[in-house]
């Protein structure tokens, strides 16, 4: 089933959403600060690129993300995907090797990292579905 | 329980026991004549009993006795005991299932034939006859049965043997002492075991959901695919993963290291795999996955391989057929080609047969290879290599 996004804005709005839920989530958030593996999103439909590491101590924060490749850090693991695919894949709706082998999800740099945060990142999926059902019902997958 | 309770219940007599209690044979028996016996000692007086009529020495059994070793059979003393008061036949009529059926009925669960059964063995006889009652198929339950069997042994026995490795040689390593270490593996257990049938049940619950909901998809796609198999025989893809190299690993880097890199590959595979897919069994660095949607399964393992880096690398064989469906397992000659498949395949490469080209060169890119002779087979098979795209 398609997501109908409106606007690169919503879509903003909607990933800075999906990563404060990671971010403030008890169990998530520690395990994915600890994991300290930067990540860098680029959704090439909407031409934006969102790069997301662990937060400092001093920030308070598990994750710190920035909306430009002007940063920095390095990342670790890079995806490309486009909006639709990024908005399903947080839902849980894109397979990550199947979104792979059909090239609707690119990947590189160490993907063993990638695929050490599969596991972790998880229950946001169904976080994610209910803010979407309660706040963007046209993104539900 | 006095002494002469506890001698009469473990096949010995007063005497006996007392000069096993006087040797320090028996830990935490009392000292005072015509005190009440504490059931840790109980369970060690039966223990020792049986110990006695394998043949093991009073010498053998005062060692382990003193070294804790024979700790752990206090746990049995946690567990109600069951009850033996009815014969088979008894147990038969008051169920409503024929003698012979439950003789099969236990002999699949994994038992020897029930000289005694307990109130708790016929009640779960008559909820059997019930759900036979209902309709559900005798050749359906009986492998039910079995495979219950095995999963349930297969998990006691994990609980035994973990909680032996992780819990009770530490306390014996540290040189804690015979009756400390059945007191404190005594206590630990009673604060686990109220857990373990909710938890097992809770899981159960979960899964069995996720499997109707699988179930369903299944069915609805075969329906709309090719004809209806024969009872008991389904269509379904499967396929085979090991690490290439595994024996090699283990010899360089021992048994502990190479273990990790399995269980680090069945969690990757688990937690990747899709929602149509699922993990039938592990053999030792080697996995089986079935799945309904053939071309699911192999977009999968072409973008796992993609996401495989360092060593040892997964290699993959996957096919797809009709297959035989039985005690929880799969089997026939598409299984064993899809295993021949599988070892075909190099390191880091994804081998497929023409069935799943068939299904999935809409949308995935493969290499002809030719015909292969694969060993067990009399005709040779046609085999296709995944191309595995290249990550940025």
């Amino acid at each position: 089933m398609g997501v109908d996004i409106e606007s690169p804005k919503e879509f903003k709005q909607v990933m800075d959403a999906v990563f404060t839920l990671m971010s403030e989530d008890d169990d998530m958030g520690p395990k994915l600060r600890d994991a300290d593996v930067p990540q860098r999103f680029e959704f090439d439909d909407v031409d934006m690129v969102v790069n997301v590491r662990s937060g400092t101590e001093a920030e308070g924060v598990n994750l710190h993300w920035e909306w430009t490749d002007d940063i920095s850090w390095e990342p670790k693991v890079k995806m490309k995907m486009s909006a639709e695919v990024a908005v399903r894949y947080f839902q849980g709706k894109e397979n990550v090797p199947v979104a792979i082998a059909r090239r609707r999800i690119k990947t590189g740099g160490d993907v063993k990292a990638a695929l050490a945060l599969i596991p972790i990142t998880k229950p946001i999926y169904a976080q994610f579905r209910g803010l979407l059902e309660d706040r963007y019902p046209h993104l539900v997958a | 329980m006095n002494a002469a309770e506890v001698a009469r219940r473990a096949g010995v007599t007063t005497a006996t026991l007392r000069r096993w209690v006087k040797d320090g044979l028996v830990l935490g028996a009392p000292r005072a004549a015509g005190a009440e016996w504490p059931p840790i000692a109980i369970a060690h007086v039966r223990i020792v009993a049986r110990l006695r009529q394998r043949g093991h020495s009073l010498q053998e059994i005062r060692r382990a006795t003193k070294e804790g070793r024979l700790a752990f059979g206090y746990v049995e003393e946690l567990m109600p005991p069951i009850d033996a008061s009815f014969t088979l036949r008894q147990a038969a009529r008051r169920s409503g299932l024929e003698p012979a059926l439950v003789e099969r009925i236990f002999g699949m669960l994994g038992f020897a034939r029930p000289e005694r059964l307990g109130e708790q063995d016929v009640v779960m006889l008559e909820q059997m006859a019930d759900i036979l009652d209902a309709g559900f198929p005798l050749a359906a339950f009986l492998q039910l049965m079995r495979v219950y069997g095995q999963a349930l042994a297969q998990i006691a026995d994990a609980e035994v043997r973990l909680f032996h490795l992780y819990v009770h040689e530490p306390l014996m390593r540290d040189g804690v002492q015979g009756l400390q270490v059945a007191e404190q593996m005594g206590e630990l257990t009673a604060r686990l075991l109220p857990f373990s049938s909710p938890v097992m049940d809770h899981v159960h619950r979960r899964l069995l959901h996720h499997f109707v909901e699988q179930d369903i998809v299944g069915h609805m796609e075969a329906d709309l695919g090719a004809a209806g198999a024969e009872l008991g025989r389904m269509r379904t893809a499967i396929a085979f993963a090991d690490l290439a190299g595994y024996t090699q690993l283990t010899e360089q880097q021992g048994d502990e290291e190479a273990a990790s890199i399995v269980e680090r590959f069945v969690a990757d595979v688990t937690h990747t795999l899709p929602d149509e897919a699922r993990l039938v069994k592990t053999i030792g660095d080697e996995v089986m996955l079935v799945s309904s949607d053939p071309a699911a399964l192999t977009d999968w393992a072409v973008g796992f391989q993609a996401l495989a880096s360092g060593r040892p690398l997964p290699r993959i064989g996957i096919h797809a057929g009709e297959v035989l469906y039985r005690d929880g397992d799969y089997y026939g000659r598409e299984v064993n080609l899809a295993s021949r498949v599988a070892a075909r395949a190099a390191a880091g490469e994804v081998l497929v047969t023409r069935e799943i080209v068939d299904i999935a060169e809409s949308h995935q890119e493969f290499e002809r290879l030719g015909e292969v002779k694969l060993k067990g087979f009399s005709n040779a098979t046609e085999l296709y290599l995944a191309v595995i795209p290249e990550l940025g």
